[in-house]
């Protein structure tokens, strides 16, 4: 952690491109390197697979733009994660998610924001600033990060994008 | 001022859904001139005895509970697009709820 990068709510080496192709496997993958880089504690897996299970996290993006694919913020209790970011995870292959408004529709998702939170009150909402990313990014832009080749793409997209509080 | 009216909002893990539509709820009752305090919960923790507190309930998702509340329940997902056609019409739905409160 320490050699890591930060802006804002993002840090270098929690930037992921994964070519799973379902929802656990991601998110296991993603979750072992964020337990090996301290941002979250062993017991993180087992609750946001469980949270993505009963309260799916799918976002439906078509009232922002038809042309947009789907994105998911999977996340869970403060209590199992050390910090307060944003992991964006490009997903090679459309991963199915369900969606968080409607539990029992299906969405294909191209890109994860996983949140890590372990102070809801504190500051401005990271989910509200998700969704303001989203509707203010113009959507070839988003569509352009969705397909980045590399982490290091992704972060500084990001970095220079996602209006930081 | 009017008594104060008392939601709760729900999500999953109590974390950000139900924290974003808690800080828009109330943002927007007040600028409508309501006196609205919201708090957010998780839904596991949500039962009839919780809900005797409030005067209504905020969900995101048409999840199934075990019981069927006394209190009016909306549908508050929306809102967490942030785009203003979207979160009028539940914003509409909850000021209803504060104007017939406010008018017992």
């Amino acid at each position: 952690m320490l050699t890591a990068t930060k802006k804002g709510l993002f840090a270098d080496d929690a930037v992921f491109i994964s070519s799973q192709s379902d929802k656990e496997a991601v998110i296991r993958e993603v979750y072992q390197k964020l337990l090996d880089r301290g941002y979250v504690k062993g017991d993180f897996i087992e609750h946001i697979l469980e949270r993505e299970n009963k309260y799916p996290t799918g976002i439906d993006t078509s009232p922002i733009s038809k042309d947009l694919p789907n994105v998911a913020i999977p996340h869970t209790e403060g209590e199992f994660v050390n910090t307060r970011m944003i992991v964006p995870i490009e997903l090679t292959h459309p991963i199915k998610f369900n969606n968080m408004i409607e539990p029992d529709k299906e969405l294909d998702v191209k890109f994860l924001f996983m949140i890590l939170n372990n102070d809801p009150e504190g500051q401005a909402n990271i989910l509200a600033q998700i969704m303001d990313f989203l509707n203010s990014t113009p959507v070839d832009q988003l569509t352009k990060l969705f397909n980045l080749k590399s982490t290091n793409e992704i972060y500084e997209f990001m970095a220079d994008h996602f209006k930081q509080d | 001022m009017a008594r104060q009216i008392k939601l709760v909002a729900a999500c999953g893990a109590g974390v950000n859904s139900s924290h974003q539509i808690k800080d828009a709820v109330e943002a927007e009752m007040k600028k409508r001139g309501h006196n609205v305090k919201c708090d957010a919960v998780m839904i596991k923790d949500v039962n009839e005895d919780l809900l005797n507190d409030y005067d209504a309930y905020l969900t995101i998702a048409k999840t199934d509970l075990a019981f069927t509340p006394k209190i009016p329940v909306v549908e508050a997902g929306p809102i967490l697009y942030r785009i203003p056609a979207m979160a009028q019409p539940v914003y509409d739905e909850v000021e209803k709820i504060c104007k017939k409160i406010e008018a017992e």
